[in-house]
């Protein structure tokens, strides 16, 4: 009798938890965010955690999203995939399945997006990713899932073509050195790709573990005295790599960083040698465009980051809140309240594919072939390098700042 | 010829870190017969408290390294009759109930880490950064000469102290046999706190240096817990003096792998000269090892 009484309990609290659950109702969009807020990759998470927080507040603060007349706000509920990608899937697992949201913001790195974009597959949950760069996610061509930064195989290229066209004497060699990871093999891929388009001759190529100390690899590169160096990296590698070559003395005329190189923590842990390394990006303060919706240009953005956060603006924490721009434009023509059924979720898939907006970090529009499927392939990346200090834009020519300073002295002559 | 030198030395000056981690490591394993799995943690513990000093009380990270070694040798005291109670007493399989307690302690200490520093990537300031010594067409950074020689200093010392001086039998005879030493009158507690207070310190120490050369994060540590484990079986476990061979040989691996065959063979090495080893000689290649 008693194991029967605690049966009917059991099975009394199911259902009134589920029923409740069926039944939920509420007057604001819960956007689960999956990214990484612990482990190897926090430093990352932190900073889509700013651009999605920025968007949440900028439009929170504007009343919310216009539904039918009616504003709805947003609320965004964090997931920490501590940089691993199983946790990435539990975490939207979890999203999903217990705090019901309406749709997700993703991760920060390209290996734990890779891991709960089959999650959203699942359970058919639109996803965003304001960070992602690898062109593997694409080429999978996952139904729910799109992204806002283009892939990391379209980005390093105007950094080359800078060093190519816009220096004398051209650059005649390259020395390529690429991490062991989803996104910056790729980044040493497309710099190589874009190296032997322009006729400079690749006089290494190498892709090396993560965490590995590169002294060796820069003892081997060091007697072919590239004219250029360029790496596949995230920030720590940036920081590490600038600092052996210090060391050995290696003075190639150009330094070339993917990612990392635009950090406070490049700046702060290189100091004074962060000077003429040359980077990319997709996004920067002084672009000359003017946008119709929240922050109506990136120079209003990134004084919004520099208020709430106090530190300076990057191309990704841009791509984050662009993420939460492109479903606020796609829920509001969906025009369903939240929370989101099924049928009004793929309503928003179709929304998203069909959207072509103008924001503050360029134009929002998602392939819907190809193999950038569902990524905003379309935007144009900038090259970068640090002059006095500052991060300059210097190429492509339309959006060039100052002249491109090539060579880099030696390092006894700095 | 040049690139070949250059790679010896890249390879030697690998090894003189390496030994710094693993000499502590190595002394703890031989007397506690404790397998800690948090040595990559001091390690990142010791590089925030360089970068910390440095920030709040200027001078050179260089400078500090003997508080550094005070501060983290106490650390370690205290932490010690903790590790004692776990692996002590009648629990099942000690060296195991030991192995989980420090693998704890190691997510403990990046947990921690990552709530009070963040997540920045910060960096050690030394002036010993970028200055470089030339031997003819050769390279040879200051910094990882500076690591080196403290590494082998550091040893020795240790070596001198267990095989000359007094309470150096007293630990030599624990770790041989730690009852036997109890029966003689050894205070067998007292040798693992002050054995581990030693092997915090020195750990530590490595971190300032590791983080001048490097990076300092929360999530640094387990590339030097591999390395640790490495060089200490290697080296035979427990065996101090095999410490300097086994680094440096770990060091010139490293060092011509990447440079001859490709940086991305560098684990993969590391790992098949390690099987090699616990196959035909598991007691280390000096067969003096636990």
């Amino acid at each position: 009798m008693k194991k029967l009484t605690i049966f009917a309990l059991i099975t009394f609290v199911i259902f009134v938890v589920g029923y409740a659950q069926a039944q939920e109702k509420r007057d604001f969009f819960k956007i689960g965010v999956v990214t990484s807020l612990s482990g190897e990759l926090a430093f990352g998470g932190s900073v889509t955690k700013r651009g999605y927080d920025m968007w949440e507040d900028a439009i929170n603060s504007a009343g919310g999203i216009d539904i039918g007349g009616k504003k709805y706000k947003v609320k965004l509920v964090y997931a920490d995939d501590q940089s691993t990608p199983a946790t990435a899937a539990v975490g939207g697992e979890r999203l999903i399945t217990q705090e019901k949201v309406d749709c997700i913001l993703g991760p920060y790195a390209s290996g734990t997006t890779l891991a709960l974009a089959p999650i959203c597959e699942k359970y058919k949950m639109p996803h965003i990713t304001g960070s992602a760069e690898s062109p593997l996610i694409w080429l999978r061509k996952f139904k729910y899932t799109f992204g806002t930064i283009p892939p990391v195989n379209l980005g390093p290229r105007s950094a080359i073509q800078t060093l190519a066209r816009d220096v004398t004497p051209k650059p005649q060699t390259i020395a390529i050195l690429g991490i062991d990871d989803a996104f910056s093999k790729f980044a040493a891929e497309a710099e190589k790709a874009e190296a032997e388009k322009q006729g400079i001759k690749v006089v290494k190529y190498e892709i090396v573990p993560e965490g590995s100390d590169y002294t060796p690899s820069v003892t081997a590169i060091k007697p072919l005295n590239p004219d250029i160096f360029a790496m596949g990296n995230h920030e720590k590698a940036a920081i590490e790599m600038i600092k052996i070559a210090k060391e050995l003395k290696f003075n190639p005329k150009a330094y070339v960083q993917h990612y990392g190189m635009s950090t406070p923590d490049f700046r702060k842990g290189l100091e004074k040698d962060i000077e003429y390394v040359f980077g990319i990006s997709y996004w920067t303060e002084n672009m000359k465009i003017q946008s119709p919706g929240l922050f109506k240009n990136p120079k209003e953005f990134a004084n919004a980051i520099r208020k709430k956060f106090n530190v300076e603006p990057d191309y990704t924490e841009a791509g984050c809140a662009a993420a939460g721009l492109a479903f606020q434009e796609a829920l509001r023509k969906v025009n369903a309240p939240p929370p989101l059924t099924d049928a009004q979720k793929d309503a928003l898939i179709d929304a998203l594919e069909k959207l072509d907006i103008q924001t503050f970090y360029g134009r929002i529009k998602f392939a819907t072939e190809g193999e950038f499927y569902h990524c905003n392939a379309g935007l144009e990346s900038i090259t970068l390098q640090y002059q006095g200090g500052k991060l300059t834009e210097v190429g492509p020519p339309k959006t060039r700042v100052a002249a491109p300073k090539y060579p880099t002295p030696t390092w006894d002559k700095r | 010829m040049e690139l070949l030198l250059q790679t010896v030395i890249d390879g030697l000056l690998m090894g003189g870190l390496i030994i710094i981690i693993g000499v502590g490591f190595s002394l703890c394993f031989g007397v506690m017969h404790i397998v800690d799995f948090a040595v990559g943690e001091w390690v990142m513990l010791g590089a925030y408290a360089g970068y910390m000093m440095v920030r709040h009380f200027g001078h050179d990270a260089m400078f500090y390294l003997p508080v550094i070694f005070v501060i983290f040798s106490a650390l370690g005291w205290v932490i010690y009759p903790v590790i004692l109670q776990v692996v002590s007493g009648k629990r099942f399989n000690p060296a195991i109930m030991g192995l989980i307690f420090t693998f704890g302690l190691s997510i403990t200490m990046k947990g921690g880490a990552l709530t009070v520093w963040g997540y920045h990537i910060q960096s050690v300031p030394t002036w010993l950064t970028g200055k470089t010594l030339y031997l003819g067409p050769l390279t040879i950074p200051g910094l990882r000469v500076s690591g080196f020689f403290f590494g082998i200093l550091v040893t020795l010392l240790l070596l001198a102290f267990l095989y000359k001086s007094r309470y150096g039998n007293v630990i030599r005879a624990t770790a041989m046999d730690r009852d036997t030493a109890n029966l003689l009158g050894a205070d067998v507690r007292k040798v693992g706190a002050f054995v581990y207070s030693l092997y915090a310190g020195i750990t530590a120490m490595s971190g300032a240096l590791i983080g001048a050369l490097f990076s300092v994060h929360s999530v640094m540590g387990a590339k030097y817990t591999m390395l640790a484990f490495f060089v200490v079986v290697l080296a035979g476990m427990g065996y101090v003096p095999g410490v300097i061979p086994a680094a440096i040989i770990l060091g010139l691996l490293q060092s011509f792998v990447s440079v001859y065959i490709g940086g991305r063979f560098n684990l993969a090495a590391l790992f098949l000269v390690m099987y090699g080893v616990l196959l035909i000689t598991p007691k280390g290649i000096f067969r003096r090892g636990w």
